[in-house]
């Protein structure tokens, strides 16, 4: 329980310094770390899959495109910001923190531990059988993602 | 054969870039009409046949062996299915001219099927996994289709539609995530059963919420609508008309009518907040409205106006106002469809949206006006336009439910949105001609056809609204009214 709640309280503080610091490549790697703690969160809670995805395409691929783009970037000139968030970030933050712990604490009582229902069993059976059209919906996210790099790169043609 | 309402359009949006490879325009273009004529005809012809016996549940097999695949149709999916397929090949059948010059067609037509199929398996979906997934499909198309002028602006428009609306779908996951683990369940039958039986009403309040600030963002009601001004003008004119006439109703207003009605079931609370939304909604965008000199921007606004109408009459709950709100989502999306084209045919001749450089352009676009003037006068609720039958029903509702406040602020806002467009009218089309559009010519044939087609629709179903209502309106208002019941009872496989 102490190891988990070290965990949790590790995921709130590095996805905080993912949004607060200033440094892109940071944010970018306070990210990643972020997603790595949630993934062994995810296996001590005996999910498995979620873990190795979380780490594998969250905290790994994700963060290689992050860098991989920001290196291809330069600085420039300074982008002026409001300085009004680095006033309601926190603000908002602490609320959020609070009404979120309210709000478990008087759930945690009253909802029940999850039934086992007909999603269960092994991962091959979840995916193929249980939730094959979440795989035509990831399929069509992915044309998607193919199309839009395609079309947002694509060379302008002779009369634009 | 329902599944063929995504399977379609995701086939051909993947083959379309290497049709593209052969040839660049033709037959891009054909392939992607074609597609979605044969949508509309199945939509319209065979659709009410398939749920004559009742709602169709369809359990999709692969060589013999069943898959996780459940699709289910009724009565209000059918309707949605019709909107979607009928503005949508509008669209399309406008961009064959409008997109020419933008170059990468058969891409834009990928990206514009795979939004279709988003929308189409988000409204055939029998559970709430299926619905944030759909969502997502048909917003990852549509961040591609709002850059795809490349633009500076589009860009941008296109990072700050993505920043909010990304925001709206982690809020439907997080009411997604708490329903799964009060119920363990993510079928619609399934969860709207078992929270009868649980004691659940502060669990079901706060998801409730997330679903409210996550389907409010996508249906952009205010004080959820940052996005939508600069969205909705900075893409390309079809996609604006599909945005406005179908994305924000499809993922924001179907997906949280079907959730709170017929899986919550609607409580005098969410009734309460869904009208003030609604309301504030007409007010608050209609007065914004009225400052933009921008022409496109001007009609965004009034699309979160006119949705404020919709969920007005959907969140007041009776059988009346669910079918008036849902004649008007019809409604709207014809003619908002309308005026984002005839707006983008300006565009196309003039170079420019800013109504104070126009002027007297029906001289010169007489074709284009008219149709602009009918979906105006439509969305203002002007008779004998469809637009008049749909608000006299939510206001008629109003006044019956023992609601004459919000009934009064529907009537005014109506006089504010006719106000609002007869500056439109003035300012682009009537007057004097300014003499820097001597030159200008009407619209391309394409451009021309689709509006006149959604303009005819628009006079055609003002005329045959009671037996338009009668056909789709009806059926649909019936499964929302209908509450729980709907799925719970029939919807079992």
């Amino acid at each position: 329980m102490i190891v988990q709640t070290a965990l949790l309280i590790g995921v709130v503080l590095f996805s905080v310094l993912a949004i607060a610091l200033r440094d892109v490549l940071r944010s970018a790697i306070s990210l990643a770390v972020a997603s790595l703690l949630l993934g062994i969160v995810f296996f001590k809670m005996n999910a498995p899959y979620a873990g190795v995805f979380e780490i594998s395409v969250v905290a790994g691929l994700i963060t290689v495109l992050f860098i991989l783009t920001i290196a291809l970037t330069r600085a420039g000139d300074e982008v002026r910001e409001s300085r009004l968030v680095n006033w309601v970030f926190p603000l908002v933050f602490v609320a959020f923190v609070a009404v979120d712990a309210l709000v478990m604490k008087s759930l945690l009582g009253k909802v029940p531990a999850l039934a086992a229902g007909a999603e269960a069993g092994t991962f091959g059976e979840v995916l193929w059988k249980g939730r094959t059209f979440d795989l035509v919906g990831q399929i069509a996210v992915i044309l998607a993602g193919v199309f839009a790099v395609l079309a947002l790169f694509r060379k302008r043609e002779k009369h634009d | 054969m329902i599944i063929l309402f995504v399977a379609l359009p995701l086939v051909v949006a993947a083959v379309l870039p290497l049709v593209g490879k052969v040839s660049r325009r033709v037959l891009p273009d054909l392939l992607a009409n074609a597609t979605l004529v044969f949508l509309l005809v199945y939509a319209a012809v065979t659709g009410r046949a398939l749920i004559a016996g009742g709602p169709l549940l369809q359990q999709v097999t692969w060589l013999g062996e069943a898959v996780g695949i459940r699709l289910a149709l009724d009565g209000f999916s059918l309707f949605m299915l019709v909107a979607v397929s009928l503005v949508g090949l509008a669209a399309s059948l406008f961009a064959i001219d409008y997109m020419e010059h933008y170059g990468g067609k058969a891409n834009y037509h990928a990206l514009y099927l795979i939004m279709i199929a988003g929308m189409n398996g988000l409204i055939l979906v029998n559970d709430l996994f299926g619905v944030y997934l759909f969502l997502e499909v048909a917003a990852i198309a549509s961040y591609a289709l709002v850059a795809f002028g490349l633009g500076h602006d589009e860009l941008e428009a296109a990072f700050k539609y993505l920043a909010l609306s990304v925001v709206g779908s982690s809020f439907v996951l997080a009411g997604i995530a708490v329903i799964f683990g009060m119920t363990g369940s993510l079928e619609f039958g399934a969860v709207a059963a078992a929270l009868r039986e649980l004691d659940a009403g502060a669990v079901v309040a706060i998801a409730s919420a997330l679903f409210l600030m996550g389907f409010g963002l996508k249906a952009a009601l205010v004080p959820f609508h940052a996005w939508l001004p600069d969205a909705h003008p900075s893409a390309p004119a079809p996609i604006s008309a599909v945005l406005s006439g179908l994305l924000i109703k499809v993922s924001g207003v179907y997906a949280m009518t079907r959730i709170f009605l017929n899986v919550f079931g609607l409580t005098p609370a969410l009734s309460a907040v869904l009208m003030v939304l609604g309301a504030v909604s007409i007010v608050v965008a209609a007065f914004l409205a009225l400052g933009q000199k921008d022409m496109k921007r001007m009609l965004a606004y009034s699309s979160i106006s006119q949705v404020g109408y919709v969920v007005l009459g959907i969140g007041l709950g009776t059988p009346l106002g669910i079918a008036g709100g849902l004649f008007h989502l019809f409604n709207h999306a014809l003619a908002k469809g309308l005026l984002f084209l005839t707006s983008g045919s300006v565009q196309h001749a003039t170079g420019t949206r800013d109504l104070d450089e126009m002027g007297g352009l029906a001289k010169r676009m007489p074709i284009t006006a008219a149709a602009n003037l009918v979906g105006a006068l439509s969305i203002a609720g002007v008779p004998p336009l469809n637009g008049f039958w749909s608000k006299l029903i939510i206001i008629i509702a109003l006044v019956q439910a023992g609601e004459p406040v919000f009934a009064v602020i529907a009537v005014l806002a109506s006089v504010l949105t006719l106000w609002y467009y007869l500056l439109m009218q003035r300012k682009a089309f009537f007057g004097p001609l300014n003499e820097k559009w001597a030159a200008v010519k009407e619209a391309p044939f394409w451009m021309t056809a689709s509006t006149v087609l959604l303009a005819l629709l628009c006079l055609g179903i003002g005329i045959l609204f009671a037996s338009t209502v009668a056909t789709w309106v009806q059926p649909a208002a019936d499964v929302l009214a209908d509450g729980v019941q709907a799925v719970t009872g029939s919807w079992g496989f």
